[in-house]
């Protein structure tokens, strides 16, 4: 049970202060928690939980704003992290976005949102389709709206349906002129590659995501061509569990808008799709280094957004690196990315040059990491493939839309 | 309080510059309140907002409280929230303004819209003010009865707030009573699960006082309500699966075919999306198998995916409270993962709390099949640019090192890292390669080769260049140079700063000296003469020590430096098993993320069952007489200090050199005889108890009688008590709860001694004179409590006291608590007698 939430700036500034319970958190601890950081140097490096000497601290980091949830009992840590993401979330896609001056500007809605979601520090309603029915958001419609209404509440005068529906997450009457819905394969590749190109670890995190707009209490059901290939797999609390412990079929009745209806791990992949050669050889406190880039597996479309990133060893003093491809920049923390963007057609991408240490550091003993980022648009690399969607109950034939989608997550190469 | 520096500097621009704007504000506020002009509620509106702004800022508006509830009539329900969200945060300071809030919350109670119903009956129940709870019992005896289920939903968690308010009123209304046949009976769910957690708050509360409460709790343990729950689990939002999932837990399930029942009903909530239920679940399944050894295994491999993809899915910091739990059934069951390995390989950019989670996990689950690639992985760490991350990953295989049998590969690898010339591999890879010898001696022959090598000029830490001397030492022989690094290391004597490290230096020229007794007699000589020279306390005596010994006989100094060394098989694992189960039967709870049970680190539970507890918590107010114990204490700290660090050196080094040269002191009191070394103590303990005495001796108030007589020495009995015991009060905590009551007497002060008792505050230093420690203390005339300690000079057996003392009736009650409890009765005697010193001085 959660006794307060803070919600503080990117400078330690207390934001907002929403006490849950009648026992009244003291502001103080902030500037404890903040003493904590800048001890630490960097918010990132904090324990996610930690004790304070008065409070237990969860602490949840986002686009540079600190969530910060104080108790004195005994809770599920994950319970209040998840908790603390889920504001995160309804905050910034309410709000559009997260930031200091959006949080300051719209503060009101800020705490009408908390207040629903959570009473007595156990959590409330956090669907967003809920939500939003509740407390309108404050876009740019609802301002017009209201100068030209005079209507200038943001607050709907009725009670969401949902809270009476018998599908918690749709309320029960929608209706929409055009009859939409999209499914997207998401797909993220964590890779790891050591020093003499092996493939230490490869696997696929992926999500299957929804944009529903259909009006009524649209039945769907998703088959895939290739359950099988699925090593485990979680779902939004709509999709209904024995048929797909059956036959493997995702039967739901969606919520309105965009949802995340599953997400899925792909275990043991034995190819990356693209391949990155770093080398470095040093003598004499100057080390050649060149990259080498191209691809190995031709996924069969266009993979772009192509960078390579490292991190230049402490020990160098300086760098002098050019591309037959792309731009080559070094950032002032010894941050070196390379822009490729797509692969040229004449030729494989290479980076050269030559890096200088520090005096008295003959050899180079600590190598970078290579960290990769592409994206494939159209494949989704564990090859899951949906085979149809299918739709019941409804009014008019809808469109239906799929896109796939890979990524690189964490993409590592080893030197 | 004020925000942290940074914000002050660049304050936000709708900051006020003073108090100017705050009554500003309150005019136009007070304009406004009558007005039914249109256009008056955007008006308002701005107003409020400005208000609210400040109060998030930490500005105090509690001036227009009036003001702003004269305001509050009006049907615009964002201009409501405002209002009740300062009320809110006011009322508290305020009751007697918050009465003029109450009229129109309970006007907003009767509005026909339920969401206003609703808000206007959370604000009132929030307000927090214990002389309005009159007025809510009305309200929210509707709210439990309102048609609609947002305002039932808010009215269920108001009966728990009306019970931190005032119990009485809550349970004279019977509210309790009609939260349970709601939970049982109402057709909404998120009613339902708001009822379930009021009750078990309230019924836990409330058992220590009223049986039937007690009973009502367990009830909810019952199985029919049980299986009410389980039943209806899948209309629960996501939050209130997780509560009910927690009671399930604790259910007990009569036998295996209701466990399989429960567990398939629960199966698929392995599957949500939100991690916090696939948690509860995972409790639950570990729980209830937990005395099926074949089931549990199974509960293990079927959790195992869900926990692997919670981990690589979420934000960084749910993956770090998956990856505690992880850690723990990893720990617990390491053969089970020891195929996902990989799982637990590091990446690159993930923080440091998280690698060294992954690396205790790749430690504990290596065995002979994936032994050589996790060492391969280990060793990349080992090359990273971030120097911690390193320095575990050599730790992490020098672990893996001691638990595998075939140890060839990785003695190579940690010969590597030697190679390496970086100093922080090199030093802790020396520390490894030491207790690596321990264990192997087999493998000497090899990395003396490498260490030899090593200039221990390149090793600066001291724990490192300890472990370099003590191989130094004890393969003096097949080191051809061994005398002469350490007699270069002894003519830098003085540059030395650590004591450790001196202190193995000692040790190690001895050992080099009994092998090769030529090359090294200067060497010892020039060491023996810098050690009784040291002006640390431990040095000088080992040095010494070791001078009588040889002067006494070589063979015996032979027989205690060098004695012949058995492999040590395990090393002592620094948690026990106990500790582990513990942590386990908290599974999904914060003890998992400390890693320790809760009981050390929840010193004061929140509201919790412990009434001695929230005793303790409250005693603690007397900081100040705390302070001046610690004070007091300052002056023994150096004494104290010294002393620590080598009785824990020798724990640690103890077994480290294999009971050899570290034995050598209980060797010497062995000989000396027991009756000396409790002299010793004695006479050790002298110079502090005077000293603390002449400290004493400003406060007037007590004055030993004798100035010269050392603490322990009046005491009565045989009972000798050690002047320097300590304790931290969560351990004292835990050890109260622990042990029994094993004596408990009242007894009567004199009463020419009140004078005395007028300030108590001194009595822990009195009583600490007498080697009895003060842990905490409170309390207002007449009646004051505290809290004591005190320890057996030769063993660790602890004596708690609790001590209630009435200054007016000079009565004092006594609660002993001990360790060994045939002794309490001689230590309650040596209590009074110190007490009745205090008395009368």
């Amino acid at each position: 049970m959660l006794q307060c939430i803070f919600l503080l700036s990117d400078s330690g500034e207390v934001m907002l202060e929403k006490q849950l319970t009648g026992h009244q958190v003291d502001r103080s601890i902030c500037a404890w928690f903040w003493d904590q950081i800048l001890t630490q140097g960097d918010s990132l490096k904090l324990v996610p939980v930690i004790a304070s000497p008065t409070h237990y601290l969860f602490q949840v980091v986002r686009e540079g704003i600190t969530f910060l949830a104080c108790t004195q009992v005994e809770m599920p840590p994950l319970m209040a992290i998840e908790f603390l993401c889920r504001v995160a979330d309804v905050l910034s896609d309410y709000l559009d976005g997260l930031n200091e001056d959006l949080i300051k500007d719209n503060f009101v809605i800020v705490y009408e949102i908390l207040d629903e979601m959570i009473d007595n520090g156990f959590p409330l309603t956090t669907e967003p389709n809920i939500l939003r029915e509740m407390i309108a958001p404050p876009n740019l419609v609802s301002k017009v709206l209201s100068v030209v209404t005079g209507n200038s509440s943001n607050m709907s005068n009725t009670l969401p349906g949902a809270t009476s529906s018998c599908v918690p997450w749709r309320k029960t009457d929608l209706k929409h002129t055009s009859n939409e819905v999209y499914v997207d394969l998401v797909e993220e590749m964590d890779a790891t590659i050591s020093r003499d190109g092996t493939l230490v670890k490869c696997e696929i995190y992926g999500e299957v995501q929804v944009n529903s707009h259909l009006s009524g209490l649209p039945d769907l059901t998703l088959l895939f061509a290739n359950p099988s290939i699925l090593n485990d797999v979680r779902f939004h609390p709509c999709v209904r569990l024995r048929p797909w412990e059956a036959n493997q079929i995702l039967s739901f009745v969606p919520p309105d808008g965009q949802f995340k209806l599953m997400s899925y791990r792909v275990k043991k992949l034995k190819n990356t799709p693209i391949y990155v050669k770093p080398q470095l050889t040093s003598d004499l406190g100057t080390c050649r280094i060149s990259v080498l880039v191209g691809i190995r597996n031709d996924p069969g479309k266009a993979i772009d957004s192509v960078t390579v990133q490292f991190r230049l060893p402490p020990c160098v003093v300086s760098s002098d690196l050019s591309s037959n491809h792309g731009a080559v920049n070094v950032l002032a923390d010894k941050t070196c990315s390379w822009t490729i963007g797509r692969f040229p057609k004449d030729k494989a991408p290479s980076m050269s040059g030559t890096l200088v240490l520090e005096t008295g550091v003959e050899r180079l003993h600590v190598f970078p990491t290579f960290q990769v980022a592409f994206r494939i648009m159209g494949v989704a690399l564990s090859g899951l493939k949906i085979d149809k969607l299918e739709l019941l109950n409804l009014p008019s034939r809808p469109y239906k839309g799929f896109r796939a989608l890979t990524r690189a997550g964490e993409f590592q190469v080893r030197s | 309080m004020a925000p942290p520096a940074q914000s002050q500097r660049s304050p936000s621009p709708s900051q006020p510059s003073g108090k100017g704007e705050v009554s500003d504000l309150k005019m136009q506020l007070r304009q406004l309140a009558g007005s039914r002009a249109p256009g008056t509620d955007d008006t308002k509106r701005e107003l409020f907002k400005k208000v609210i702004s400040y109060m998030t800022i930490g500005i105090d508006v509690s001036s227009v409280f009036s003001e702003m509830v004269m305001c509050s009539a009006t049907s615009d329900i964002v201009l409501k929230k405002m209002c009740y969200l300062y009320v809110g945060n006011y009322a508290k300071h305020n009751p007697d303004l918050a009465l003029l809030t109450i009229n129109f919350l309970q006007r907003d109670c009767k509005d026909e819209d339920p969401m206003i119903r609703g808000l206007a009956l959370r604000s009132l129940c929030s307000l927090g003010v214990a002389n309005l709870v009159e007025y809510l019992v009305g309200p929210l005896g509707n709210g439990l009865k309102d048609g609609n289920s947002y305002v039932r939903m808010v009215a269920a968690v108001g009966v728990l707030k009306l019970y931190h308010i005032s119990p009485s009123t809550c349970v004279d209304a019977d509210f309790p009573a009609l939260l349970k046949h709601l939970m049982l009976k109402d057709k909404d769910a998120q009613v339902v699960a708001n009822c379930l957690t009021s009750l078990q708050e309230i019924w836990t509360l409330e058992a220590s006082k009223s049986e039937e409460a007690a009973r009502e709790r367990e009830a909810l343990l019952s199985k029919p309500v049980i299986y009410y729950f389980l039943n209806r689990i899948k209309e629960f939002n996501e939050w209130a699966q997780c509560i009910v999932l927690e009671l399930v837990s604790k259910y007990v399930p009569s036998d295996s075919d209701e466990i399989f029942d429960i567990m398939n009903l629960l199966e698929d909530r392995l599957q949500h999306a939100n991690g916090a239920v696939v948690l509860s679940t995972i409790k639950v399944f570990l729980h209830m198998t937990l005395s099926m050894t074949d089931v549990h295994q199974q509960v293990y491999e079927r959790i195992k995916a869900p926990l692997l993809t919670l981990v690589s899915s979420g934000s960084p910091e749910q993956s770090y409270a998956v990856l505690s739990h992880l850690h723990l059934l990893v720990m617990r069951a390491p053969f089970i993962f020891s195929s996902d390995y990989k799982h637990f390989y590091c990446q690159y950019n993930e923080p440091f709390y998280v690698k060294k989670l992954k690396l205790e996990m790749l430690t504990a689950v290596a065995n002979e099949s994936n032994t050589y690639e996790i060492v391969t992985e280990l060793c990349e760490y080992v090359a990273n640019v971030d120097i911690p991350m390193a320095r575990e990953s050599i730790r992490a295989v020098g672990k893996i090192a001691l638990q595998q049998y075939d140890v060839n590969a990785i003695v190579d690898r940690l010969l590597q890292f030697l190679e390496m010339e970086k100093e922080h591999v090199t030093a802790e890879t020396l520390v490894l390669v030491k207790d690596l010898l321990r264990k192997y001696p087999q493998w000497s022959h090899d990395c003396i080769a490498v260490v030899g090598n090593i200039s221990s000029k390149n090793v600066q830490e001291p724990k490192a260049k300890a472990a370099l001397i003590w191989m130094l030492g004890e393969y003096a022989q097949d080191m051809q140079d061994s005398p002469y690094i350490l007699e270069s290391l002894i003519e830098n004597w003085d540059e030395e700063h650590s004591a450790e490290v001196r202190l193995h230096l000692l040790t190690a020229v001895m050992k080099c000296f009994l092998r090769r007794p030529p090359e090294t007699q200067k060497a010892l000589g020039a060491a023996l003469a810098a050690g009784i020279a040291d002006f640390h306390q431990d040095v000088h005596d080992r040095a010494l020590f070791y001078y009588r010994l040889l002067q006494y006989d070589v063979t015996v100094a032979e027989r205690i430096v060098n004695p012949p060394k058995q492999a040590v098989s395990v090393f002592a694992d620094t948690q026990s098993s106990e500790i582990k189960d513990r942590i386990f039967d908290e599974f999904n709870s914060l003890s998992v993320v400390y890693q320790k049970p809760s009981y050390m680190f929840t010193d004061k539970e929140y509201r919790g069952p412990f009434a001695f507890s929230e005793e303790l918590g409250n005693l603690s107010i007397g900081t100040e007489p705390a302070d001046n114990v610690v004070a007091a204490q300052g002056v023994e700290a150096n004494d104290k200090d010294l002393l620590l660090s080598t009785s824990e050196k020798e724990e640690s080094q103890g077994y480290g050199n294999n009971g050899s040269a570290y034995n050598a002191p209980s060797y010497n009191a062995s000989t000396t005889g027991a009756s000396q070394s409790s002299l010793d103590l004695v006479s050790l303990d002298q110079p502090s108890a005077v000293h603390t005495t002449t400290s004493f001796a400003i406060d007037e108030l007590l004055g030993l009688g004798m100035p010269a007589a050392p603490g322990p020495a009046p005491l009565p009995s045989a009972l000798l008590l050690n002047a320097k015991a300590t304790i931290d009060p969560n351990a004292f905590q835990q050890k109260w709860r622990q042990l029994p009551v094993s004596l408990s007497q009242d007894i009567s002060i004199d009463p020419r001694g009140v004078a005395a008792m007028t300030n108590p505050q001194a009595l822990p230093q009195h009583m600490q004179g007498h080697s009895i420690h003060c842990i905490a203390s409170g309390g207002q005339a007449p009646n004051f409590k505290f809290f004591f300690f005190a320890q057996k000079a030769e063993e660790s057996s602890v004596y708690l006291v609790e001590c209630i003392i009435n200054s007016s009736s000079c009565k004092v009650q006594l609660k002993i608590k001990a360790d060994d409890q045939s002794t309490s009765q001689a230590f309650s005697e040596l209590f009074q007698s110190a007490l009745s010193k205090f008395v009368l001085p």
